[in-house]
């Protein structure tokens, strides 16, 4: 700090303060991107029911692999609505999935519409919907249907929802099972801190995706929804201890020997003022950059294992059980872009915690 | 470079006996193996059943199945997978060639590249492509393999109908962007600080060219944290193959592993857990031993 750092001159100063170009090396637009992004996708996953025109397990077998239907303001006489709208689609040919827009009856799209009943919080019953067809008869699929018939936007809304469940939680678990075991280890006997570092070690020579699928495969293969989370969270936090123990334990055994702790035990604290007072607030920093590592670790642990059959499953949609639709190449070769929006969302999620994660590295360079 | 090597092997040692008998109790305390399907089945009498588990010695309590697992181990016997009915060392074997290879063609597309950008970013030193690099780590970082290779497989897909599925080249583009954020952003740091160090003051002061001062001096020094994660990044390769592998058809360890899973044979899992491990600890080694060739410094931090 003190060698090689020029402070700066007036002008220099000056356009350090303010402008525009501070604004962009200081991380502050890719903090705010990057935070946009996960409130969003948060703000989705909170409101599912709502944005959701559809239930996401409901089935219509008239309409199989239905394409997206095209928003329209001008309808086939060109004439110009004020309402988007679409036509209502027809199976023209079950055997080749061909689909017919009937061009005489244009459905107008509402907002604020009736559908399915949800609560909203476990309280207040309603059945109100961000939107949808404003004729119950006809259907919106913004993102087509997928092969049994059911709308793949509203699938894909509930499997952000299902997606931002299991990892957050793991995550957290993961973190304090670690913490516990890491402050243990540093204030514990040489053969205690040994046995309980050699174990975290074990756990960190595997990679997470096969040790997480060794852990799944004691486990029976199908598993109603709600428990199949739950043993997601449960391999995770058995999985991501080892990482965060370490670094836990690398922090207190260097904190401890500072002179504010020896200070504070000069005056005859006691030990656990000492670690609740004068170490914890001090590894704060470090272990939550360790638990925005971890998030996107499990993240993508989950939508694989999904992806494989082994996590969350059909018929409850998730990011990665959406995706084995889109492994079948001749199906991805006619509808490529539909198939894929989960791995755009996939990717924006991604996108949405390396921004956060590069902001702060940028200002930890800064300061 | 030899007490390295003990101290390291040593550390293997513990580490697979942590990681078998802590897999090895996982595994038996769920009571899952291939036999447990079979409880349900109407058609398959309890006699049967016993017979079955007398055969694979599931009826022994779980220590004695470790401790006679692990000795046969120690001679290099894994045991026989029950679905597959082969022995398997053999399948892991027969497996794990084609991830290796796999491993290297995306290894080898992963350093070119991002060692290339960053070149290219510190000779001719130019916003464009500091920025053009700041995005490509962004992006590549944000591209996990399940994404990279489902749009790969959408574009050749849609658009070259004649284009070989089966090549390596498909998987290997696929696993090699969350690799290339990691080395472009270590080797663009790396050679932007060595190009600050004395010795390359020296050599310009000499008359060396700009390209040779950065391929023959800094360089050597901007690559040693990208050998150790070389090394390091095996691991996350293995793990990777696991999807890639499933979504392009190739019979590798990662396709192996989704089989052994859903299959829940055990001793294949136990197999490829005790494979992997052996397998991230040698490429860490190889790593080690590496940068201690490449930069004889880092021997002398590893003895004291």
């Amino acid at each position: 700090m003190i060698r090689g750092q020029p402070i700066p001159s007036g002008p220099e100063r000056k356009m350090k303060a303010g402008g525009l170009k501070r604004f962009f090396q200081s991380g502050n637009l890719s903090l705010t991107a990057g935070a946009s992004i996960l409130f969003l996708f948060a703000f989705v996953a909170v409101f599912a029911d709502f944005f959701a025109p559809y239930n996401p397990t409901e089935q219509d077998r008239s309409m199989p692999s239905a394409p997206a239907s095209r928003i329209r303001f001008f309808d086939s006489n060109n004439r110009l609505h004020l309402r988007p709208f679409v036509y209502r689609m027809r199976l023209a040919n079950p055997l080749f999935l061909r689909y017919e827009e009937a061009t005489d009856s244009p459905v107008p799209i509402g907002f604020f519409v009736h559908g399915f009943q949800y609560r909203i919080f476990g309280f207040f019953e309603t059945n109100l919907h961000l939107f949808g067809a404003a004729d119950g008869n006809a259907n919106v699929y913004l993102l087509g249907s997928d092969r049994l018939g059911r709308d793949r936007f509203s699938r894909l809304i509930y499997a952000i929802q299902y997606s931002l469940i299991a990892a957050p939680i793991g995550t957290l678990l993961a973190s304090l099972i670690g913490i516990m075991i890491g402050l243990i280890s540093g204030f514990s006997p040489r053969s205690i801190d040994l046995v309980l570092m050699g174990s975290a070690d074990a756990m960190l020579s595997l990679p997470t995706l096969i040790l997480i699928l060794a852990a799944r495969a004691a486990f029976p293969l199908e598993l109603p929804p709600k428990r199949a989370i739950a043993l997601l969270i449960v391999v995770f936090a058995l999985v991501g201890w080892a990482e965060m123990a370490r670094l836990c334990r690398g922090l207190v055994k260097s904190l401890r020997s500072r002179e504010f702790v020896m200070a504070a035990r000069a005056i005859g604290a006691h030990p656990a003022r000492i670690l609740l007072r004068h170490i914890a607030p001090n590894t704060a920093g470090p272990l939550i950059t360790q638990a925005t590592l971890m998030l996107p670790a499990f993240l993508l642990a989950e939508i694989s294992l999904s992806f494989l059959g082994v996590g969350i499953q059909e018929p409850m949609p998730s990011l990665g059980n959406m995706l084995a639709e889109a492994a079948d190449v001749s199906r991805l070769a006619a509808q490529p872009l539909t198939l894929l929006s989960p791995a755009v969302a996939i990717f924006t999620l991604f996108l949405g915690v390396r921004l956060i994660a590069s902001a702060r590295s940028k200002a930890g360079e800064i300061i | 470079m030899l007490r390295l090597f003990v101290r390291k092997a040593l550390q293997l040692a513990i580490l697979l006996v942590g990681v078998s008998a802590g897999a090895f109790w996982l595994l038996d305390a769920a009571g899952g193996d291939a036999l447990a399907g079979l409880n349900e089945n109407p058609n398959i009498s309890r006699e049967t059943l016993d017979r079955l588990q007398q055969i694979y010695g599931l009826d022994r309590p779980a220590t004695a199945r470790y401790a006679s697992w692990a000795a046969r181990a120690l001679q290099g016997d894994l045991g026989d997978s029950i679905t597959l009915r082969l022995p398997v060392t053999k399948i892991i074997a027969a497996r794990s060639a084609e991830t290796f290879k796999l491993a290297a063609v995306t290894l080898s597309i992963a350093l070119f590249t991002s060692f290339g950008l960053a070149f290219a970013c510190v000779r001719w030193s130019n916003p464009i492509f500091d920025w053009f690099v700041e995005f490509c780590v962004l992006v590549s970082a944000s591209l996990p393999v399940i994404v990279a290779s489902l749009a790969l497989l959408a574009v050749v897909a849609s658009s070259l109908r004649g284009f070989e599925i089966d090549s390596l080249i498909l998987p290997a583009l696929s696993l090699s962007p969350p690799l290339i954020a990691v080395f472009l952003a270590q080797s663009r740091r790396g050679l932007d600080a060595a190009l600050k160090m004395d010795f390359v003051t020296t050599a310009r002061a000499k008359g060396v060219g700009e390209t040779a001062v950065i391929l023959r001096h800094a360089a050597r020094i901007a690559l040693n944290p990208i050998i150790t994660l070389t090394g390091l990044s095996v691991g996350s390769l293995i793990g990777g193959s696991i999807i890639a592998e499933s979504i392009f058809g190739r019979p590798g360890l990662g396709s192996l592993t989704v089989f052994a899973v859903r299959s829940r044979d055990v001793p294949l899992v136990m197999g490829i857990v005790v494979f992997v491990s052996v397998a991230v600890w040698t490429a860490n080694f190889a790593a080690e031993v590496l940068q201690i060739i490449n930069d004889p410094r880092s021997a002398d931090s590893e003895r004291a």
